[in-house]
């Protein structure tokens, strides 16, 4: 399964927009699982997940060519 | 109607109609900072009835290159007074009330009741979730505008359909901690951003009154400046966070670790506290800036201990018995006071320098 992977603010800048292989994963946890292993630094900060441009609530399945925005909170003014 | 309002009133769509709206309503604007000064001059200027501004901070020479109401001149001054000048010069013809003072959980309640919409223009996590919490509350509706590096975030939350309100916390249900999230003191912005957010953020404030478009509503969207690039998602509630449900919860909801309010154990000390410490051997005076910062410390005085390299510090042993953390906002310094407490607990104390080098230049310069 491929999917596409889109990445805002500070963690664009470890984690660049890319197509994904992904073997094995078939949910958003998995996937979340996936990624914090790979990019060790989205485990230190809080961050969410859109699926399709919906926001991510629970643990859907994710099929081929789905694309998936990881987002961090701002705060500046 | 006034002729001033004459090129949005022969807008197909808007006409006398939506201009009422916007005569009759009260809009807040919390910040008067890079967001607050573009959404403050287009919302005044456009004729909203009644305008609030809510700032308790001063003019600094570092705002002006995005804080566009304010001059050189302005320096040292209550943002709140200035901007209510400037604006009242712009458009007498509304009315319009100054807040300068800080919002905090006991007073929020009773400034929100006086406004029909809020623009949350602030620059901390602190205060948005305030906001936020405080918003969903009473369900008024919010105007949601943040910057960070190239890119923004715009949303309005708790309006639309019941079942479908969202609002910040359906997103990031518990606050980032201390550093965890640079600011734009931290990492810097371009001041056309806020700009552009802020000017955003008024145009939506105006549809959402006017009527007029499709606004916002539970939906984010992201704005990159570097090339123009949007992206919407759609928010959905939340079930995971439980908001307070009463204004007494509210006012109780308080130390639990979905707030910022954490209880502190290291001490926040100003520049005559740190001048005293000085020159004691028992006390450690670290700079934890990165080493290209400037203005550059007595590295005889400062250990020179940048963030980037703070978790090797952690894993070592510190003799001295107190500990004093240095930034350039105090921002980062609370940060490492934070995981320093964390790891000696009672046997250190530790301490943060509020403000950081620049307000504690401000004041050796005599500015502040």
């Amino acid at each position: 399964m491929k999917i596409e992977i889109i990445s805002f603010g500070k963690i664009s800048e470890f984690i660049e927009n890319q197509h994904l292989e992904l073997k094995d994963i078939s949910n958003i946890e998995q996937l979340k699982h996936h990624l914090e292993t790979t990019f060790p630094l989205l485990g230190t900060i809080k961050y969410k997940l859109a699926l399709n441009k919906q926001m991510v609530q629970g643990n859907p399945d994710l099929s081929n060519s789905d694309q998936i925005a990881i987002m961090p909170p701002f705060s500046g003014g | 109607m006034s002729e001033r309002y004459n090129r949005q009133i022969i807008l197909d769509g808007f006409g006398e109609r939506g201009q009422q709206r916007l005569s009759q309503a009260k809009v807040l604007v919390i910040g008067a900072g890079g967001l607050g000064c573009p959404a403050l001059q287009y919302l005044v200027a456009a004729g909203i009835g009644h305008v609030g501004i809510a700032d308790d901070d001063t003019i600094a020479l570092s705002n002006l290159h995005r804080q566009i109401l304010y001059s050189t001149e302005d320096v040292g001054e209550l943002k709140a007074d200035v901007a209510g000048r400037k604006l009242k010069a712009m458009n007498p013809e509304i009315s319009m009330t100054t807040h300068p003072f800080r919002i905090r959980r006991d007073n929020i309640l009773e400034l929100l009741k006086k406004y029909d919409i809020i623009l949350d223009g602030t620059d901390n996590f602190e205060s948005r979730y305030l906001i936020n919490d405080a918003c969903a509350l009473l369900a008024k509706p919010l105007v949601f505008a943040a910057v960070s590096g190239y890119e923004g975030q715009l949303a309005i939350f708790n309006a639309g359909p019941k079942e479908q309100r969202t609002n910040y916390r359906d997103i990031f249900p518990i606050p980032p901690l201390p550093g965890e999230i640079p600011n734009c003191a931290e990492s810097g912005v371009l001041g056309v951003l806020p700009g552009i957010l802020g000017t955003m953020a008024a145009s939506e404030t105006i549809k959402l009154i006017s009527g007029i478009g499709e606004a916002l509503l539970n939906q984010l969207l992201h704005y990159n400046l570097l090339n123009q690039a949007q992206y919407i998602i759609s928010l959905s509630p939340n079930s995971d966070y439980e908001m307070p449900a009463t204004e007494k919860d509210f006012l109780n909801q308080n130390n639990d670790s979905s707030s910022c309010e954490l209880p502190q154990d290291y001490l926040e000390i100003d520049a005559q506290q740190l001048n005293a410490m000085q020159g004691n051997s028992s006390v450690l005076l670290i700079d934890v800036r990165e080493n290209y910062e400037m203005p550059a410390l007595d590295d005889g005085v400062f250990s020179k201990i940048p963030m980037s390299g703070f978790a090797d510090f952690l894993d070592s042993n510190v003799e001295a018995e107190n500990i004093v953390l240095i930034c350039q906002h105090g921002i980062r310094s609370v940060a490492a006071a934070e995981a320093l407490q964390q790891k000696y607990g009672a046997t250190k104390k530790i301490y943060s320098l509020k403000g950081g080098i620049v307000k504690w230049r401000n004041q050796l310069n005599g500015i502040l």
